[in-house]
Order: C-alpha cells, then sequence, then structure tokens
C-alpha cells in the first residue's frame, strides 16, 4: 500500500512532519523496488546472465554458455520448473560483456532493473564477477556464479552472492596434501625447499595462502625459500627463474594463467632447470600449452583442477552429466568450465524449486541453506555461509604422464591413476 | 632493501645474459616505433597492434603452409608494409601534422589498433597461439649459462635490422631523403623531394619492422589478440629513452632498460621490476628531455 503512495504524491510545500512522511514513503519505495512477481501472475521464469562471449575469456566465456545451455535444455524438456504447484518455462537472457568489467556492471544493472530478471547467473574470471556482484547485492537479487574463485568475492559480507568455484587457496592445500604423502613415503627430502611463485593477483594471493599456511603447519617440513610474485602476462622470467636455480629448491609451485605458464616453462627448460616435484597451479595439461612447449616437455607437471572429466568414473551425476554433454555436442569432452557452467544453472534451479515461489528472498534462503548431490569433486555443493556463499568442494590433481595424457592421482577415491615422484626426468 | 646473500659471479653473468637477450627483443620491437616517430612526428599506437598482426601471419603461415617462421618474414615485411602504406594513405596523411595533429592521430590509430585487435578475435578467436618448431627447446651452453636458441636468433636478427636500417639511412638515396624529411620537410619540398611518398615509405617501413618483431615474438612467447599492450609500453619506453629517432640509441636504450629490469631482480620483489622501465622514463623526460642520446636524427 505504501509503495502505491509514491507515485501519488504531489509537490507543494511541506513542513517537517511531511518531510518525515516523504522519506518513510522514499524508504518504503526502496524496500519494495526488488521485490518479483509472485509465481502465481507468471508465465515464465526470467534469469539474467552475462558471460564473455567476445573478447580475451571468449574462449572460456564460450564454454560456460555450454554447460548453462545443456541445463536449460534438461529443464525446458522436462516442461519447466515446478514452482508453486505448476511448471514454468525459464527464459534466459543471455548477454556479452565482452571481457569488460564495466560493461559487466552495466549488463547487470540493465538486466535486473530494466528487463527485470527474477534472478542472475554469474559471469566469469574474478574481475568481473568482483565487480558484477556489487550490483546484485545492491538490488538484493540471487546471484549465482561459476566463474569467481577468489576467495576476496566472497569475503565482502554480501547476502545474495554463490559462487560453485572452490578457492584457490584449496588448490595449493591439496597440492601440498599430495606432496606431503610422497615425503612420508620417502619420494622427497624433509625438509623440502619450496620455490613459489605467483602470479600478482588475487587468485595468485589465494594459492600463495594455501601453499604457505600448509608449510607453516608442517613443523618444519617444508622451507619456503624462495616466495616471489610475478607480473601478469610476462615476458621475461629468466631473472626470476634465476633466483630459483640459486636457491637450490626441490619443488617448483607456481599458479600462473596459461600464457605465462607457456612463457615461464619454455623459460625453465631453457634454463635446465629441474624439480623433483612442478606445478603451475591449475595449468598443466592443455593442450595449447602440449602444442606449444612438447609433450616431453610437460610430462610430470602436477596440476589441480575444479573438476574433471574422468571423475565420472566414480560420481554418478557426473556420469549423467558427461553423457549428456557428449551426446549434445557431437562426442566432445567437457572441460571443468562447462561442468561448473551446468552445475551454477543447477544450484539455482534446484533453489528456486525448494522455494516453491519466484520471490527472491525465499530463493536467497534456499540458496544459503542448499546442500545437494553433486557432479563436483566431493560429492556435495552446498554454499557455507561461514565462507560468504563460496563452495569449498576439494580439487582433484592431475599429473601429466607419458603413457595417460592427465589422469587424476588424488585424492586417492577418485584417483585413476598413481602419481610418480620425484620427477624421472632430473638426473 | 632485500639480503644479496643469493649473489655469486655464476648467477650475475646468468643475469648479464639474460639482459643481452631481453635488450634484443626490446630493440626488435622498438625500431617501427622510432622511425615512424623519428620521421613523421606521429605517435603510431597502432604499433602494438601490428605487432599482434605480425605474429598471427607468422603463426598461419606455419600452422597451416608449414613454413618456418623466420622463412616467413620476409612475407611478412610485405604485408605488413603494405598495411602501413594503406594507413597512411587512408587514414594518417589527411590528420593535421604538427602539434594540432598530435591527439587526433593518437586517437585515430588507437583505434586502428582496436579494428585489428577485433578482426583476430574475428578470425583468429581468443585462444592463445604458440609457434613450436623442432628447435623452440634448444638451448645452448654459454659461459656456463643455458641460453635459448631462439632467443639467440631474436637477438641475432635484432641486432641484424639495426645495422640495415642504418645502412638503408646512411648509405642510400632514399634513406637520405627520409633524414632530409625528418630533418626539414618543407625545405625538402623546395629541392623536389616528394614528401608525402616519403612519408609514405616511412610509415610503411616502420610497419613492417613492427610486424617482423610480431613474428620474432611469436616465436618465443603466446600471443593472443589482446596481445600487443605491453609491446607498446616497452617500445615506447627504450624509443624515447634512446632518443626520438636514433637508431642505434634505440639499440643503447633497450640494453639499459634490459639491464635495469633484469638486475632489480636482486633488490626488489620480481613484479616490481617492470616498473624500473618506466621509472626510467620518468627520470630521462625530466632530466634530459631529448632522451639519453640528445635529439640526433635517425643516425
Amino acid at each position: 500500500m505504501l509503495c502505491a503512495g509514491v507515485n501519488a504524491m504531489t509537490y507543494r510545500t511541506c513542513s517537517t512532519p511531511c518531510y518525515l512522511l516523504v522519506a518513510l514513503v522514499a524508504l518504503s519505495a526502496a524496500a519494495c523496488k526488488p521485490k518479483a512477481a509472485p509465481a502465481g501472475d507468471r508465465t515464465e521464469i526470467l534469469i539474467g546472465g552475462t558471460l564473455p562471449l567476445t573478447g580475451g575469456e571468449a574462449r572460456i566465456g564460450g564454454f560456460f554458455k555450454e554447460g548453462y545451455d545443456l541445463a536449460l535444455e534438461e529443464v525446458t524438456k522436462a516442461g519447466g520448473l515446478e514452482v508453486g504447484g505448476k511448471k514454468l518455462p525459464v527464459k534466459l537472457m543471455l548477454l556479452d560483456d565482452t571481457t569488460n568489467q564495466a560493461t559487466a556492471v552495466s549488463l547487470a544493472d540493465k538486466l535486473i532493473n530494466s528487463d527485470k530478471v527474477d534472478f542472475f547467473l554469474g559471469t566469469y574470471s574474478t574481475a568481473l564477477v568482483e565487480a558484477q556482484t556489487t550490483v546484485a547485492e545492491q538490488n538484493k537479487v540471487p546471484y549465482v556464479n561459476g566463474g569467481g574463485a577468489a576467495s576476496q568475492i566472497y569475503k565482502r559480507g554480501f547476502k545474495y552472492i554463490f559462487g560453485t568455484l572452490a578457492p584457490v587457496d584449496l588448490l595449493g592445500t591439496t597440492l601440498m596434501t599430495w606432496i606431503d604423502e610422497q615425503q612420508k613415503a620417502g619420494a622427497v627430502p624433509k625438509p623440502a625447499k619450496i620455490a613459489l611463485l605467483w602470479e600478482n593477483t588475487s587468485h595468485g594471493k589465494d594459492f600463495r595462502k594455501g601453499v604457505s599456511e600448509f608449510a607453516s603447519k608442517s613443523a618444519g617440513a617444508y622451507e619456503i625459500a624462495v616466495d616471489e610474485s610475478f607480473e601478469l602476462n610476462g615476458k621475461d622470467f629468466s631473472a626470476l627463474l634465476g633466483k630459483v636455480k640459486a636457491a637450490g629448491t626441490d619443488l617448483f609451485l607456481v599458479d600462473a594463467h596459461l600464457p605465462d605458464y607457456i612463457t615461464m616453462h619454455r623459460q625453465y627448460l631453457d634454463a635446465a632447470l629441474c624439480h623433483k616435484i612442478m606445478s603451475y597451479g591449475a595449468r598443466g595439461s592443455e593442450k595449447a600449452a602440449i602444442d606449444a612447449l612438447g609433450r616431453d616437455n610437460v610430462d610430470y607437471v602436477l596440476s589441480g583442477v575444479w573438476w574433471n572429466a574422468q571423475l565420472a568414473a566414480t560420481n554418478p551425476i557426473a556420469k549423467k552429466f558427461v553423457e549428456a554433454f557428449k551426446a549434445k555436442y557431437a562426442g566432445r569432452s567437457p572441460e571443468w568450465f562447462q561442468a561448473l557452467g551446468y552445475e551454477t544453472v543447477r544450484a539455482l534451479f534446484v533453489a528456486i524449486q525448494q522455494a516453491g515461489s519466484l520471490d527472491r528472498e525465499a530463493v536467497r534462503a534456499k540458496l544459503a541453506a542448499l546442500k545437494i548431490d553433486s557432479l563436483l569433486p566431493g560429492g556435495t555443493l552446498d554454499f557455507p555461509a561461514d565462507k560468504g556463499g563460496q563452495v569449498q568442494a576439494p580439487f582433484v590433481v592431475q599429473q601429466n604422464l607419458p603413457a595417460a595424457d592427465a589422469p587424476i592421482i588424488f585424492p586417492k577415491a577418485v584417483a585413476n591413476a598413481t602419481g610418480v615422484a620425484p620427477n624421472p626426468h632430473c638426473k | 632493501m632485500r639480503p644479496l646473500d643469493l649473489i655469486s659471479f655464476a648467477r650475475l653473468g646468468d643475469l648479464a645474459v639474460s639482459a643481452v637477450l631481453l635488450a634484443g627483443l626490446y630493440a626488435t620491437m622498438a625500431y617501427g616505433l622510432g622511425l615512424i616517430y623519428g620521421v613523421l612526428r606521429v605517435v603510431n599506437l597502432a604499433h602494438g597492434g601490428v605487432i599482434m598482426a605480425g605474429a598471427y601471419i607468422g603463426w598461419a603461415m606455419f600452422d597451416r603452409l608449414g613454413i618456418d617462421p623466420y622463412l616467413s618474414i620476409p612475407v611478412v615485411m610485405v604485408v605488413s608494409f603494405a598495411l602501413g602504406v594503406a594507413m597512411y594513405q587512408g587514414l594518417v596523411r589527411r590528420l593535421p601534422r604538427g602539434a594540432a595533429g598530435g591527439p587526433a592521430s593518437l586517437l585515430l590509430l588507437f583505434g586502428v589498433w582496436l579494428v585489428l585487435r577485433n578482426i583476430a578475435y574475428l578470425v583468429f578467436t581468443g585462444n592463445d597461439r604458440t609457434i613450436r618448431t623442432a628447435y623452440s627447446s634448444r638451448s645452448l651452453a654459454i659461459l656456463g649459462s643455458h641460453v635459448s636458441l631462439t632467443r639467440l636468433v631474436v637477438l641475432g636478427l635484432g641486432l641484424a635490422i639495426a645495422i640495415g636500417l642504418h645502412l638503408l639511412l646512411r648509405r642510400t638515396l632514399i634513406g637520405r631523403a627520409i633524414r632530409a624529411v625528418a630533418q626539414n620537410a618543407d625545405s625538402c619540398t623546395l629541392v623536389g623531394i616528394d614528401v608525402e611518398r616519403i612519408y609514405t615509405l616511412t610509415f610503411g617501413i616502420g610497419t613492417a619492422l613492427a610486424g617482423v618483431a610480431g613474428v620474432l615474438l611469436a616465436t618465443i612467447f603466446s600471443f593472443s589478440p589482446a596481445s600487443g599492450s605491453s609491446e607498446l609500453l616497452r617500445s615506447f619506453v627504450v624509443v624515447v629513452l634512446g632518443g626520438l629517432g636514433s637508431v642505434f640509441g634505440v639499440v643503447i636504450a633497450a640494453l639499459i632498460v634490459a639491464t635495469a629490469e633484469v638486475f632489480a631482480v636482486l633488490i626488489l620483489p620480481s613484479y616490481l621490476t617492470s616498473a624500473v622501465g618506466f621509472l626510467l622514463l620518468v627520470l630521462v623526460l625530466v632530466l634530459r628531455p631529448g632522451g639519453l642520446f640528445g635529439q640526433r636524427v635517425l643516425a
């Protein structure tokens, strides 16, 4: 009732009580603004989203879209989502944010305030997600994303933001857990000296946090001898690698994006370096890297990823997803990008059905309390409140092995090969 | 100040070798920008885009036709030269000269760069590409340091380009005409030099050099349509530091910038070392605005 009063106000000379009334009405109007229509009046569910379909992240944005399309197709085939006792079709308004922060923000604002979407699917890459989430939070629109991994996105006290991508510090922790097993088995010296190099981004900082916290709790089993960050898209790492060489380290742990992985590893090989264990964080088994560096030169590189199609062997939801994906995309095997895109949409759909309503607050509450079986490693998806709504699923560790591409070697429950340490290439 | 406990003669030798190799790379990237500015007084902001385009032409010839990237250099030079001529004749020629034309040419050439970048996205997608030949992973042991073969080739070609450019400008009629136009275009018109033709030729040569830099970079680094901005910035630092329009000034400036950046790792965190070049740029602009090698033009 009070909301309707805003339009009825007319301008005239106002006394103090009148100003108070205006303020009260204005506050009420602001509170009323983001409410979505009740399900009973609706003929469809409107979901907004952006992805980087052009620009620097276009390839990955396209992968996420494939995951979205598959999840949407499944729901459409089922006649829509059941909300409040009736099935409603889902309409996805997906726009191209061109891998640009400002565009991602303005498109989110347009979708929420002009197109009046009910819910929002977030974009890809930490920088874009971090900027875009403020729009969703200000407008109180549930925002689910599979593209922002940095924990700082979820440390701002936001209530409407949910992330299906586990934080990168867990990647560092998971790698160190496997390395620790090798050390206990005598494959790695004790104490082991670590060269820890990380890109100067929130992604790199999280990785560093995971590795250094593990090392500091190891009671002297690990010593971080080199701890350096580097500029993104660097051209020359030879001086940095010279520092690594001079420090005589056993483990070479790096967090890098693909171009830096390729450039740094080429210079690593040029410098005739060899470590008992080496990893470039989430990078390692990409075809582009193998093409650029040569298969032999990337053997035994470890990588930790959020998901791997090989999980289909042990996880029934992952198996169903892989089969459906291959059927839709001409037998092509999905990567983690498509899987996370699919799972992000699925999480939102499940929450909408559980809420039985299109009320944003009800769906937000269901997302906050969500706990479902998942294709993610660990088999469960939830958004813990103490982690700001970011999933804490474990990573899977892969290793490039000469005869078997990049099988999963850790955790043991999902492993399909045994990891090799120390690196047999080192003399 | 960080502890210098890891320094040894071997380490210093490694760093010196790294600095020389990096200098070869920086010089190769900067020649085209320096030549165009030296003669036309136009800062070619499309330079980064042409470097990226050169990388893609080299990659396409290697990937689709199996042509070695070094053998593709003549083709890349011709294509880039034609692109430069088209850019000059179609766009740059129509701008006002001198200070009045400065902002307009900056905006125009920045626009050209954006067009080149988006064409690359459309044609090649945003995937990272690399050129990997049979010798890409080879390295040579020199004075106890392992040196990448491809980086040695880039250094060698970088020096060869400097010598070739120097000879072109000093020993040929066209070179003398270019130098004369750079010094005083109006006087050149009086003595019968076709100034517009010289400008066109210079813009073409400068663009061709950027294209060659692109192929050489592609043999060392991965690249994508977004590549080119860091190359442009480094080129700019080197050209300004060396003195705009000086060929060997560019070589010496490249060596100074590379040495400063490489040796800075001894006292600075690695991610700050690339800022050392920019610090040098600021110092030179404040203390010696004409560059370290004065205002000499093209020689």
